[in-house]
């Protein structure tokens, strides 16, 4: 991890702080810069000062009325795809430090996955933290959502696609696409949940997607 | 004290605080996720539509953003900040993807549809006030040097690159990366000294 006072290429601590807050630096560099800020004060100083500045751009824009059809869109579609309700406490089922066998020695592995069963709904959670990124695979009912946190930002015409598994099937996609945020955060459900699904995949693809999976998964959450 | 969850009235609902409407929404509480939408869509549609320039295309990232936060309102964690601040950031974040994704070129195809602009926005106190604070940003902006509130608007609303600017400026990157610290920098003193 680089320390405090230089970041790499002969680059001075603090130069991307800025860029990094506007969301401007190109991927890679937002990536070693994320490495980067894990283990410098300085610059998480900095970057939490900036971000107060760019989070009140983001509100500061002239008003807009929002579509009434826009409105009645998302509430019908939230009324739709009703969540399960949190009856009693969480429970643990079956904490699994997902990695796969030959994926777990592929060098672009980058989250470690905790699977949380809660059968009643509930809040419990833990994650376990890595190096670069950290994701966890929650199970209410029938419903499954992928939470990933920290990972990198991808480069124009990529994006995560993610897939199931059934058995040692070769994976089908779900047909959800997503990025991250600039904090590298991304929620997304799994369409149709994990019953029959040994496995939960993110690859990295080319940006609309593919039949099939191109490159090694970088998240590999087992549910069995 | 309110009802029971699944009932409660819009009313008591509406007196809730962000945090406590999201605990509501993570038990599937369809009334507490409207407020919520009410209370941050009109921010969250104009930031869209500040970037996007597109009414169709601002429609589509808010409500991506917001189902989002209905499918996965676990992931928002308030030791993080607020919840419009998240809200904003999934919208930001989203914007950036689309523009990036539909490349420099096809940015200049005309409107699609022109969202209104509010009339009367203040309908509550802290929409005043979130209206006066918008105002000052938006002052503390304007008044930064040119170059520096370009290489800022470019890179926020426009999403583009810092290596993008330089291009489009034939400048040094090192000389925009500059420039968007500068001008940040002292947008954050500006607002500081007003405690936006």
């Amino acid at each position: 991890m680089t320390g405090e006072g230089v970041l790499g290429n002969g680059r001075e601590c603090g130069e991307d702080a800025a860029a990094y807050a506007l969301g401007a630096l190109e991927p890679a560099e937002a990536e070693a810069f994320r490495r980067h800020l894990a283990g410098c004060a300085a610059c998480q100083k900095q970057v939490a000062e900036l971000e107060q500045v760019t989070g009140s751009l983001a509100d500061s824009t002239v008003r807009y009325e929002v579509p009434k059809e826009l409105r009645r869109r998302v509430l019908g579609e939230v009324r739709a795809s009703p969540k399960a309700r949190a009856s009693r406490p969480a429970r643990v089922r079956r904490p699994v430090v997902a990695w796969g066998g030959a994926v777990a020695a592929a060098a672009v592995i980058i989250a470690i996955v905790l699977v949380v069963a809660l059968s009643g709904g509930g809040s419990s959670t833990r994650t376990i933290q890595a190096s670069t990124g950290s994701a966890e695979l929650r199970l209410e009912g029938g419903r499954a959502d992928l939470i990933v946190h920290r990972l990198p930002a991808l480069p124009a015409g990529r994006i995560y696609e993610l897939w199931v598994q059934r058995g040692s099937a070769t994976p089908t996609p779900t047909g959800t696409l997503f990025a991250v945020t600039s904090s590298g955060t991304a929620a997304v459900g799994v369409p149709g949940g994990v019953s029959g699904v040994s496995a939960v995949m993110v690859t990295r693809e080319p940006a609309g997607g593919t039949p099939a999976p191109t490159t090694t998964p970088v998240i590999v959450a087992r549910t069995t | 004290m309110l009802g029971s969850r699944g009932r409660s009235r819009p009313a008591d609902l509406r007196a809730l605080a962000d945090e406590e409407l999201m605990e509501r929404v993570h038990d599937g509480e369809v009334r507490a996720f409207e407020v919520v939408f009410d209370r941050h869509a009109t921010a969250a549609f104009s930031l869209a539509y500040r970037m996007s320039g597109r009414r169709a295309a601002a429609e589509d990232i808010v409500q991506e953003a917001f189902l989002s936060l209905w499918r996965s309102s676990r992931a928002y964690d308030p030791a993080r900040g607020s919840v419009r601040s998240w809200v904003l950031s999934v919208v930001h974040n989203r914007a950036i993807d689309a523009l990036r994704r539909q490349g420099a070129r096809d940015r200049d195809v005309p409107d699609d549809g022109i969202a209104e602009r509010l009339s009367s926005p203040d309908r509550t106190d802290a929409e005043a006030e979130r209206r006066d604070d918008a105002r000052r940003v938006r002052t503390a902006l304007d008044e930064l040097p040119p170059d520096q509130r370009r290489v800022i608007e470019l890179a926020f609303f426009g999403g583009f690159t810092h290596t993008q600017i330089a291009e489009m400026l034939d400048l040094p990157p090192g000389t925009v990366k500059g420039r968007m610290r500068l001008g940040l920098t002292k947008m954050r003193t500006v607002l500081g000294e007003v405690s936006v």
